[in-house]
């Protein structure tokens, strides 16, 4: 049969001529299996990571609807009610950028909210640009922290004790150079190993940079902070991904890199990177920080 | 009539227009946000609180854009109130009015929040207009 004479899918081409299939029909299985893997790798690393990151959004021209910014407008408010009636100064607040409920995970990102001497609460947090492997330190507002597309309208925060609000003041005090940016790293994965500086997620920055606050004459590097932190006890979370995950986040993702992580662990399907809910469980058994306070509008 | 106001949109300020690049302020450069200038006959009115145009005042209020006109600072629109006729003049800034799906016979819905007011059209935003409250929520700068 001239293979060519019929079309590769054609109606009816295909009983009784299965034990003689010709060769076309196995480069076309071939291929085939070929791009359902493809797809099933890019699927599977759309699964952890979708179009919105943990950061923020994409790039993605969209102007919000009117629902969203009233709700993000909304929430922003009454946390800012909220954080006023705690009394505290400085503390770690959360949104929920993207449903991590897969991986036991509720909130996505974490960044340092403060009150300033003219009555606002701002935050200092890391922003990853467009999904790209960089990202930057930003103070916001809690409009803008809130109207960022989350995935759910709640927020969370943990209130450090009074000794560690003290040293976070003085830190944010500072100039960024010299204060909140000191342990910043530009360069940008979505899933950094907990234990390693080339780079640094957004959660990451945020309790190195509460290290730093606690011990700013003796901590000069990311890698000393990370031992800070050990020391005192925190955790990374576990994310169990497995290779077509990596493979296809790292694919699809500028933003998601592995190479940081140790051999050992990788190829073991054990991600440890730093979350939002880790921090939290982190502060409230240290006693550096209070249980965590959700608020759900 | 009420007397029309002017409610100068200063949709992206310098703030947001510098945070182009970033995730969540892409999103956020695309909410117009707003502060209520007032007429030239109130000019100097800096409270949004104070400026609110009637018009504007009431949640649920269905206005009627009755007039486009671009200017230097921006690009104007008179707004009137289906139930009374009362007016405002919106003025969206440069970067704002791009995309802006605001035309002649654009019904626009007023929502009334405790940080300001959303005008919107058949669910798009169109602009904020935050009062001292959300004056307060939004803030947008780069550290490094």
């Amino acid at each position: 049969m001239n293979p060519h004479a019929h079309p590769p899918f054609g109606h009816g081409d295909d009983v009784g001529r299965q034990a003689k299939a010709p060769r076309w029909r196995g480069r076309v299985r071939a291929a085939l299996r070929a791009a359902l893997l493809a797809a099933a790798v890019a699927l599977a690393g759309l699964f952890l990571f979708p179009t919105r990151s943990h950061a923020g959004r994409s790039c993605e021209q969209a102007r919000p609807t009117a629902q969203q910014v009233q709700q993000g407008m909304a929430l922003a408010e009454r946390t800012s009610q909220a954080l006023d009636a705690s009394g505290a100064r400085v503390v770690l607040l959360a949104r929920a950028g993207q449903d991590l409920g897969p991986y036991g995970l509720r909130w996505s990102h974490v960044g340092i909210a403060y009150k300033t001497d003219e009555g606002p609460w701002r935050v200092a947090h890391k922003l990853n640009q467009c999904g790209t492997a960089v990202a930057g330190l930003y103070r916001q507002g809690l409009g803008e922290f809130f109207l960022d597309d989350p995935w759910r309208y709640e927020a969370a925060w943990s209130v450090p004790s009074p000794a560690v609000q003290s040293k976070l003041v003085a830190l944010l005090a500072a100039s960024p150079a010299a204060g909140i940016g000191r342990l910043h790293t530009p360069a940008y994965s979505l899933v950094s190993y907990a234990w390693a500086d080339r780079y640094q997620q957004s959660n990451q920055w945020a309790i190195e940079t509460l290290a730093l606050a606690m011990a700013p004459s003796t901590l000069t590097d990311r890698r000393q902070a990370q031992a800070w932190l050990r020391g005192n006890g925190y955790a990374p979370t576990t994310l169990r991904l497995g290779p077509m995950t990596r493979l296809g986040g790292r694919m699809s993702k500028a933003n998601v890199a592995f190479d940081d992580h140790p051999n050992e662990k990788r190829f073991a399907d054990r991600i440890e990177t730093v979350t939002a809910d880790s921090v939290f469980a982190w502060l409230q058994r240290s006693g550096l920080g209070a249980a965590p306070v959700t608020l759900v509008p | 009539m009420n007397k029309p106001l002017i409610v100068s949109l200063l949709a992206v300020g310098a703030a947001f227009a510098a945070q182009a690049q970033s995730e969540a302020s892409v999103a956020l450069s695309l909410v117009p946000i707003a502060s209520v200038a007032g007429t030239a006959s109130v000019a100097g009115a800096a409270s949004a609180v104070l400026a609110v145009p009637v018009a504007l005042s009431v949640g649920g209020a269905v206005l009627t854009v009755v007039a486009v006109e671009a200017s230097v600072a921006g690009t104007v629109y008179l707004l009137e109130r289906a139930s009374d006729g009362a007016r405002a003049s919106v003025r969206l800034a440069g970067r704002a009015a791009q995309g802006s799906a605001i035309a002649v016979g654009t019904v626009v819905t007023v929502s009334v929040i405790g940080s300001g007011i959303v005008l919107s059209a058949a669910g798009e935003m169109l602009a904020f207009i935050p009062n001292a409250i959300g004056r307060a929520l939004l803030h947008n700068e780069r550290l490094m």
